[in-house]
C-alpha cells in the first residue's frame, strides 16, 4: 500500500514537472517571437527615420542627429537597445514637433507611415513587455529554479520604450 | 487592409440566441472580417441549431449559471471540451480570437486546448473579489498562453491588471459608425425631451435615479418629456410613480436600428443614469455618433468612453439632484449643448468598425508573427495517450 502511494506521489510530481517546463518553454518562445515582432518594426522604423533625413524635411543638422540615432539604434545590442530606441524617438520627436507644417506628398506619406508604425511599435511593445514579466515571475518560482527547469534559456531582458513619439 | 487571406477562429462563451453586448460584438467582427475576403468561423453554445448564420458552428447548448452577480448561459464540460477540440483541429486556423477566457467556458476550454498564436478580449470589469485569489492559480497558467490580449476598455484594463496581473492593448468596441451619422431628427422626439434605451426593469440600469430627478427639471422646464425605448413592462413602473409624474413618460417598447439611430438623433438630451454593472458603454458610443448630447453617470466605464466629460457631460453617480442641475443648466446653454455633441459627433468615429477592426488585425498579425499556425496543445496529448483517445 505505501508503495503504491509512494509510487503515485512521484508519477504527481514527475507530471507536474514536466507541465511546469512546458509552460516555461511556452513562455520563453513568446518571449522570442514578440521580440522578434518588435525587432522588425523599429528595424523599419529606423530606416524610415534614415528616409525622412535625406528628405527635405530635416535641415541639415537634425539630419545628421536623426542619421546618427537611427544607425545606434540599429547596431546597439539587445541591452543597450532601449537606450539607443529611446534616444531614436527623441531626435523623431524633436523633428516632427512641427509636422503639420510639412508640405509635399511624398514627406506627408513618410510622416503617416511613421505614426502608423508607431502605433504598431506601443502594440508591439506591450505584448512583449507582458511575455517578458510573465516569464520572469514563473522563473522566480522556487520549484522552477531548484530543478533548474528553464534550462539554458537566457533571462529575458525588459524592455522599456519611450512611446509616447508624435 | 490585409493582402494575404487568414484563417480566423473566434469562440464566444455565451449563448449565441441570447442578445447581449459579447455576442454582438463577436458578430459584427466575424461579418466584417469575411467581408474583408478572410475565412471567419465561430464556435458558440447556442440553443437552436437552426438559423445560426453560416459562419457559427454550435459548441452544444448552454447551461443558465449564476456568474459574477448576473446570470451567464455558458457551456463547459467533457462533451463541450471534445467539441471544441474537433473544431480547432478541423479549422487549421492562422489565429485564434477568444473572448472572455477568463470565465468557465468554451473560451477558456479552447485556450488550454490549443497551442499557437491566440489573441484574447476582456470585456468585463468588475471589482476586486476573494475568489480570484482562489481561482487565479488554475486560470494565470491557461491565460498566459494568449500571444495579446485586449481590453475593451480602460475599466476592463484595470480590471485584468487587479485579477489576473497582466496587462492588454485597449481597443475599444466597434460600432457602425455610418448607420447613426445619418440619423434623421424625428419632431415627434424632439424639442424639450429626455431619451433612454434599455432593460429599464434593471436597477442597475438606474432610470429611478431619472425618475427621482425629474420634479427638479419639470420646475425650470415644464414641457419635459420622456421617451423609455427598451424591453420591458412599463404598467409596474408608471404604478410606482407620482400620479404627475405619469404624463411625462412614454414608453416606447423595443425600437429597429432605424428607429433607434433617428431617435437618438433626435432626443434633446440622451441620459445613461447606469448605477454600475457595466465595462464599456456601446450605446453611449452609438448616441455620440448620431449627435446626441449625453448626460451620463460618472461610472468609470462611462468616465473614460467621455473623455472625462469632454464628449458629453458627467454626473455623480446615484445622485438625483445633480443629475437634475446638470440636465436644467444644459437645457439653459444650447449653444453649449450643441457645442459638446458636435464634439462627441467628431470623437465617435474613432469607434467605428473601420478603425476598431483594423486595430483588432493589427493585434492579428502580431499574434502570427510565430507564423505556426493553431494546433491541438502538446500537453494534452500526453493525457489522452494515457486515456487511450486518438489525437
Amino acid at each position: 500500500m505505501k508503495f503504491v502511494v509512494v509510487l503515485f506521489i512521484i508519477a504527481l510530481a514527475a507530471w507536474y514537472l514536466s507541465y511546469s517546463a512546458t509552460r516555461l518553454d511556452r513562455l520563453h518562445h513568446r518571449v522570442e517571437t514578440s521580440w522578434a515582432n518588435l525587432d522588425g518594426l523599429l528595424q523599419r522604423r529606423a530606416a524610415i527615420a534614415i528616409e525622412i533625413a535625406r528628405s527635405e524635411i530635416s535641415d541639415p543638422a537634425s539630419a545628421m542627429l536623426l542619421t546618427f540615432a537611427a544607425h545606434q539604434a540599429r547596431e546597439a545590442s539587445v541591452r543597450d537597445r532601449s537606450q539607443a530606441e529611446t534616444g531614436l524617438s527623441g531626435a523623431l520627436g524633436i523633428l516632427l514637433e512641427a509636422s503639420n507644417e510639412i508640405s509635399g506628398e511624398i514627406e506627408k506619406d513618410l510622416i503617416r507611415e511613421l505614426q502608423e508604425l508607431t502605433e504598431k511599435i506601443k502594440m508591439a511593445v506591450a505584448i512583449h513587455v507582458d511575455a517578458v514579466n510573465r516569464t520572469q515571475l514563473v522563473r522566480k518560482k522556487i520549484i522552477n529554479r531548484i530543478f533548474r527547469l528553464a534550462g539554458t534559456a537566457p533571462e529575458p531582458v525588459t524592455y522599456e520604450f519611450e512611446g509616447d513619439v508624435l | 487592409m490585409p493582402l494575404s487571406k487568414k484563417r480566423i477562429g473566434i469562440v464566444c462563451p455565451y449563448g449565441w440566441d441570447t442578445p447581449g453586448g459579447v455576442q454582438s460584438h463577436v458578430s459584427d467582427l466575424a461579418e466584417y472580417l469575411i467581408r474583408q475576403g478572410h475565412f471567419v468561423s465561430v464556435l458558440a453554445p447556442a440553443i437552436h441549431d437552426e438559423n445560426l448564420p453560416d459562419y457559427v458552428t454550435s459548441a452544444g447548448r448552454p447551461i443558465a449559471i449564476p456568474y459574477n452577480g448576473a446570470v451567464a448561459r455558458v457551456l463547459f464540460g467533457p462533451i463541450a471540451f471534445a467539441r471544441v477540440r474537433q473544431w480547432i483541429s478541423q479549422g487549421s486556423f492562422d489565429v485564434l480570437h477568444l473572448h472572455e477566457p477568463a470565465i468557465p467556458s468554451i473560451s477558456l476550454l479552447a485556450c488550454w486546448a490549443a497551442e499557437g498564436p491566440m489573441v484574447g478580449t476582456f470585456h468585463a470589469a468588475a471589482k476586486r473579489q476573494k475568489v480570484t485569489f482562489a481561482v487565479a492559480p488554475f486560470l494565470e497558467p491557461v491565460i498566459e498562453k494568449l500571444t495579446a490580449r485586449i481590453a475593451v476598455s480602460e475599466a476592463a484594463r484595470e480590471t485584468l491588471t487587479e485579477h489576473l496581473e497582466t496587462d492588454a492593448i485597449v481597443v475599444p468596441n466597434g460600432i457602425y459608425a455610418s448607420k447613426y451619422r445619418n440619423g434623421v431628427v424625428d419632431p415627434k422626439w424632439a424639442g424639450n425631451t429626455l431619451g433612454f434605451i434599455g432593460r429599464f426593469e434593471e436597477p442597475r440600469k438606474g432610470l429611478s435615479v431619472l425618475i427621482a430627478a425629474l420634479p427638479q427639471i419639470i420646475v425650470e422646464i415644464p414641457d419635459i418629456k420622456i421617451f423609455v425605448a427598451g424591453p420591458g413592462e412599463s404598467s409596474e413602473m408608471l404604478k410606482e410613480m407620482q400620479p404627475s409624474l405619469r404624463s411625462r413618460f412614454f414608453f416606447l417598447g423595443r425600437i429597429s436600428e432605424e428607429e433607434k439611430a433617428n431617435f437618438l438623433t433626435s432626443v434633446g438630451l440622451y441620459i445613461a443614469p447606469n448605477t454600475g454593472g457595466e465595462s464599456f458603454g456601446i450605446i453611449l458610443a452609438e448616441a455620440l455618433a448620431a449627435g446626441a448630447s449625453v448626460v451620463a453617470s460618472d461610472i468609470p466605464a462611462f468616465d473614460s468612453l467621455l473623455g472625462h466629460g469632454q464628449y458629453g457631460t458627467l454626473f455623480n453617480s446615484e445622485d438625483p439632484d445633480d443629475l437634475a442641475s446638470k440636465v436644467i443648466a444644459l437645457f439653459k446653454d444650447e449653444s453649449t449643448r450643441q457645442e459638446i455633441a458636435e464634439r462627441g459627433k467628431e470623437y465617435a468615429q474613432s469607434f467605428d468598425w473601420d478603425v476598431v477592426a483594423d486595430k483588432i488585425y493589427d493585434v492579428y498579425e502580431m499574434a502570427m508573427v510565430g507564423g505556426s499556425g493553431v494546433t491541438l496543445s502538446s500537453e494534452n496529448r500526453a493525457w489522452n495517450k494515457l486515456l487511450g483517445r486518438q489525437s
